[in-house]
């Protein structure tokens, strides 16, 4: 769905210039100093699609962290058995390395989410100590005068 | 065996207390190294001071986030925990590893945005309260304090091992060891500031990593346990160890588990001495990877350490005696389980040493960390945006260094007569950063209408929720209350249950949540400016190295980028 709609609006920047065009347009056209910041409102659509990316993950590591020691508590005896090869009863894997595993795997997937959106709405990290900074006081100097 | 009656509790039994000549060598050249480190990364101004000039990157920043969270508490004390404790051990892997996720995705980048020098700067900025900056301050300062016990018990306990009993005058053995150990970590400290401390933390973390790895490998090598993979290869282990080791809920209950686990998660989001590493890196991009960096880091730790406590139940059970029950391992020997572990393979003595030092550079680097926030708190928060607004960058770091010794004399003092095991006592100050701190943090960040009121309420609430289990639980260890205390040596055992010391996170975070907001709500909102600030943590736009989210603010109304 997202990538079609981009692709959609990617090809047709200039007829719908002044609707958005594409994202990063889209995008510079929100002052984010003027956006609320509530977790459960997000006001533009950057914010929408990282709080999508935040709560996704948020709900797979309430499971993976609480998850299995729940389930011990409830059926203590189905949560024992021992994993073939492994030797492990099943919640002590579950605990001791699926909870640590899966939060390590889940923080690389929200980086690299992270990253995707800043491309997709064209935000640089790596200009941030010269080029921007210079790109704004050029603007900055221009409204001054 | 004199010595060993007058040591009394704090002797770990099985182990090997005499002077070791290779493992002291050993062990003085590596804080000799820490020493020559500091010395050449050493600062005299602030900014190096505190926030290491912004210009860490991912790796060398997550190996300093890896070191600086890598105490005692993980090297020695987790391990101690899960060979004690069995399952309920498995919350301190899960609370100190998983918290990292919720850090990363709710707060890292944010935080790096925002972009000021301590945490309570955060809280006095965001919630234009000298107050609630003060009350910051002081919770940082007690975290710090609470937390070092922690490491200056483990650093002592391993110290008795290469040093043996060094005998000054009026102490036992553990207790000179401790007095020397803070004496060379305080030391240390008031020299480098942050810079040293951060080039530090990264040699402090391949220090340890290293030591931990080599040690589980050679235990379980030399022992028949395991081969290329020891954190899968004792799963088979397990069936062979007492059933107090993997069943569950033997030990603790389920709500201990969860409120543990929770306040760990918590706590690890709202510790200053974590919180202060996003500030040091170079932009909100490296803030974020260096977090999965750091999160990698620690887990090969993490993932080794119950294969090092199975590694060790058993030995000790086969050399030393039964482990569980009347007359098991004590929690002083539970504490050094990853020594006792090598020592009982019968590894040679340098070896030992070594994986003795590891714990000690373990110990060191957080401690670090830990006073650096601590006199940050005192010297920044405190002295020079409350007291003397005018104090030159020459007093400020004075001052910091002053409030170092300061720290470590009463850590010291607090350490001679531990109340509890090293992961039991970092856990209290894990409780105290998740009731106080993390609610600040979490809706400063991500509820704008965030106001001063209802921070002050809520850090309030969060001081006061927090301190009634440490009286019940803890204060009766130290003389104070023990006439009330029961059997169980708390005074309220029902208290202890639902409001555990260790876990009392569970119960104060969502009051403390409740409570900020409900206050929020019932007062006026907070001006613009300070919506525009939190507005500027949120926004996509790249900002400058130097920038924090009030310069942009106020310098152009945050239409651009502002110039440096």
């Amino acid at each position: 769905m997202n990538d079609s709609d981009r692709v959609e609006a990617e090809s047709e920047p200039r007829e719908y210039r002044t609707d958005g065009g594409t994202a990063t347009a889209r995008e510079r056209s929100v002052n984010y100093l003027d956006a609320e910041v509530n977790i459960f409102k997000p006001s533009t659509p950057f914010m929408r699609d990282h709080l999508r990316i935040i709560w996704t993950g948020f709900v797979a590591w309430a499971l993976i962290v609480f998850g299995p020691v729940t389930l011990t508590a409830v059926a203590p005896d189905a949560m024992s058995t021992q994993l073939p090869v492994l030797g492990f009863p099943l919640h002590y894997f579950l605990i001791a390395i699926g909870a640590p595993g899966g939060s390590l795997v889940l923080a690389f997937w929200y980086a690299r989410q992270r990253d995707q959106l800043d491309e997709e709405y064209g935000i640089d990290h790596t200009v941030t100590g010269s080029t921007a900074d210079e790109e704004a006081v050029a603007a900055d100097g221009g409204a001054d005068a | 065996m004199i010595d060993t009656l007058l040591q009394g509790g704090l002797l770990p039994e099985g182990l090997d207390v005499s002077f070791k000549l290779l493992p002291a060598i050993l062990v003085l050249s590596m804080l000799a190294l820490f020493l020559v480190i500091g010395y050449v990364f050493r600062v005299a101004d602030t900014e190096g001071m505190w926030v290491a000039g912004r210009s860490i990157g991912n790796v060398e920043n997550g190996m300093a986030i890896g070191a600086n969270w890598m105490s005692a508490a993980s090297y020695l004390g987790m391990a101690a925990l899960i060979a004690l404790s069995g399952i309920y051990g498995l919350a301190f892997v899960v609370g100190w590893s998983t918290g990292y996720f919720i850090l990363l995705i709710f707060m890292a980048a944010q935080m790096r945005r925002f972009g000021k020098y301590t945490a309570p700067d955060f809280v006095g900025d965001r919630f234009n309260s000298d107050t609630a900056r003060a009350i910051a301050a002081v919770t940082t300062f007690l975290i710090g304090f609470v937390y070092a016990i922690g490491q200056a018990r483990g650093m002592g306990l391993v110290g008795l091992y290469i040093f043996g009993d060094i005998g000054i005058p009026g102490l036992s053995g553990y207790q000179s060891m401790v007095v020397f150990m803070m004496a060379i970590t305080v030391g240390y400290l008031t020299l480098s500031g942050m810079m040293g401390a951060t080039k530090n933390m990264a040699v402090q973390y391949v220090i340890l990593i290293v030591a931990f790895l080599v040690g589980l490998y050679a235990v379980g090598w030399t022992q028949g346990y395991s081969t290329v993979l020891p954190q899968i290869e004792y799963g088979q282990l397990i069936s062979e160890l007492s059933r107090e080791f993997s069943a569950p809920f033997v030990n603790q209950s389920y709500y201990l588990w969860i409120a543990t686990a929770f306040s760990l998660v918590v706590g690890t989001c709202g510790l200053p001495h974590v919180l202060v590493r996003f500030y040091t890196v170079e932009n909100e991009r490296t803030a974020r990877w260096s977090t999965v960096w750091g999160l990698g880091f620690i887990l090969l730790l993490y993932l080794s350490a119950p294969a090092f406590a199975a590694f060790g139940t058993d030995l000790f059970a086969n050399n030393v005696g039964p482990v569980y029950g009347e007359g098991g391992m004590s929690s002083a020997a539970g504490d050094v389980i990853v020594v006792l572990a090598a020592q009982l393979s019968n590894l040679p003595q340098w070896f030992v040493g070594f994986v003795a030092a590891g714990g000690i550079a373990a110990a060191i680097a957080t401690t670090a960390g830990l006073f650096i926030t601590g006199s940050s708190a005192i010297a920044h928060d405190i002295y020079t945006n409350i007291i003397n607004p005018e104090a030159t960058q020459r007093e400020q770091v004075l001052v910091g260094r002053l409030s170092i010794i300061a720290l470590g004399v009463i850590t010291t003092l607090a350490a001679l007569d531990p109340a509890a095991p090293i992961a039991a006592l970092v856990s209290y100050a894990f409780s105290l950063a998740g009731a106080v701190l993390f609610p600040m943090f979490f809706l400063g960040l991500w509820w704008e209408n965030t106001n001063r009121q209802g921070a002050l309420a809520g850090m309030t609430t969060g001081l006061v929720i927090w301190f009634i289990p440490m009286l019940n639980e803890v204060a009766p260890n130290y003389g104070l209350f023990t006439g009330m205390a029961g059997e169980a040596g708390v005074i309220s055992p029902a208290l202890a249950q639902w409001l555990p010391a260790v876990g009392s996170a569970l119960v104060a975070t969502p009051i403390v949540f409740l409570v900020t907001i409900a206050v929020s709500l019932m007062t006026a909102e907070p001006d613009l400016k300070t919506k525009r600030m939190v507005r500027q943590c949120h926004s996509p736009e790249p900002m400058g190295q130097q920038q924090t989210a009030e310069d942009v603010v106020t310098t152009d109304g945050g239409e651009t980028p502002a110039d440096d």
